[in-house]
């Protein structure tokens, strides 16, 4: 039945050989490390998910912003798991593409022909961070309210430019409904199209450029030297 | 399982892992997005105070405004109601909705023709609230009242 229904798509949409470049592609062998990238695709896809569903009820107004996200908490079935999932998916994804890049470091995986995949890698955990940074915001809370005067301050001590890299983070002077606004925006609109397009080349880097295997000191025929010996 | 493959076994472990995690999120967002269409509107308060008995004069359905506070998702907002109130022997009072059962404009009283009119699609009830002519399926929706003293309160609704 389902060999039949997906030969009845195969004939119409020739899936297989994408299928195959996609699923059934060969790889170096590996070790349990090279999963971190895979888990951090998890918990976007995650974050992406629970972000939409948290949309269907948050308002990113003062007045609205803390009293619907205590109303997704409270009253909403199965609103603290959403919810959950989301914050702690945060961290998560933080967590897992800092080690993720820490095995590329270690593995060297960095160098050529992967250059592209490593940017993109870099600016994905920009953008992870900047993720973070707006939506911590968002509940409105004094926790959120602080964080953010605090780190919006940061910005101030930049020389020259300083006070209006401030004002145009929080949209004028003070943290305010427009500072609400831009970091709630900037959070589901902007963020996740920079996200999705440094995704897209970094993902379709690791399928066509292959992953690289992990360095051996067989690979040259001098033992390695190391200055105690 | 005897003579599976290595490939066959994972690939259908891996399809098991994937299913059950989509069903054990896929319940919880279903539940997460109907939620708030499980709530029925009651009142919303205990009772609604409407005013003194005296002010319905016999045979002829009175209309009483009141405001409560009602709360919808996380916004409390004062609502204003609408009853007509009405009693044939000064004792005995019933209370009905203005609210046309066809598509909910609001119906009022004409007091010559001893009807309730619908401005919208000209329903035409009884001053007991029952339909005479027009598109309605039912009859104006009935609230319990109870008196207290000589004050009328609005107390729940009468279910059809």
């Amino acid at each position: 039945m389902i060999q039949k229904l997906s030969a009845w798509f195969e004939e119409r949409m020739g899936w297989k050989p994408i299928w195959t470049a996609l699923a059934l592609r060969n790889i170096p062998k590996v070790n349990w490390l090279y999963t971190l990238g895979s888990a951090t695709l998890l918990v976007t896809v995650n974050q992406i998910l629970t972000g939409i569903l948290l949309t269907i009820y948050y308002v990113p107004s003062p007045q609205d912003a803390y009293n619907s996200v205590a109303f997704i908490t409270n009253e909403i079935t199965a609103g603290w798991l959403i919810r959950g999932l989301h914050h702690w998916g945060a961290s998560a994804m933080v967590v897992l593409a800092g080690l993720h890049m820490l095995r590329v470091v270690f593995h060297g995986a960095y160098k050529f022909p992967r250059e592209i995949t490593w940017f993109t890698g870099l600016g994905l955990l920009a953008v992870t961070m900047a993720f973070g940074f707006t939506g911590y915001l968002l509940p409105w809370d004094q926790k959120a309210y602080w964080a953010t005067t605090v780190g919006t301050r940061m910005l101030e001590v930049t020389p020259v430019i300083g006070d209006w890299l401030l004002r145009i983070a929080r949209g004028g002077e003070e943290l305010s409904a427009v500072t609400l606004t831009r970091f709630y925006g900037t959070h589901v609109w902007v963020l996740p199209s920079v996200l999705l397009l440094l995704l897209g080349i970094h993902l379709f880097l690791v399928v066509r450029v292959g992953i690289s295997a992990p360095p051996t000191p067989k690979e040259t025929d001098e033992k390695p030297k190391v200055w105690f010996e | 399982m005897a003579g599976m493959s290595r490939r066959t076994f994972l690939s259908r472990a891996t399809a098991s892992i994937v299913g059950g995690i989509g069903a054990l999120m896929g319940i919880p967002t279903v539940a997460y997005l109907i939620s708030p269409a499980k709530a029925r509107g009651g009142l919303g308060v205990e009772a609604i105070p409407l005013g003194p008995t005296n002010k319905v004069p016999i045979g002829e359905p009175t209309l009483f405004k009141a405001t409560i506070e009602r709360k919808t998702g996380w916004v409390t907002q004062a609502e204003e109601l609408a009853f007509y109130v009405f009693t044939e022997d000064g004792r005995n009072f019933t209370a009905l909705s203005n609210v046309c059962t066809h598509l909910g404009c609001r119906v009022r009283w004409v007091g010559n023709e001893k009807q309730f009119f619908c401005p919208c699609h000209n329903a035409v009830f009884t001053e007991t609230g029952k339909v005479v002519s027009g598109p309605p399926p039912r009859a104006l929706d009935q609230y319990e009242l109870s008196v207290e003293g000589d004050q009328l309160f609005v107390v729940g609704k009468v279910e059809a």
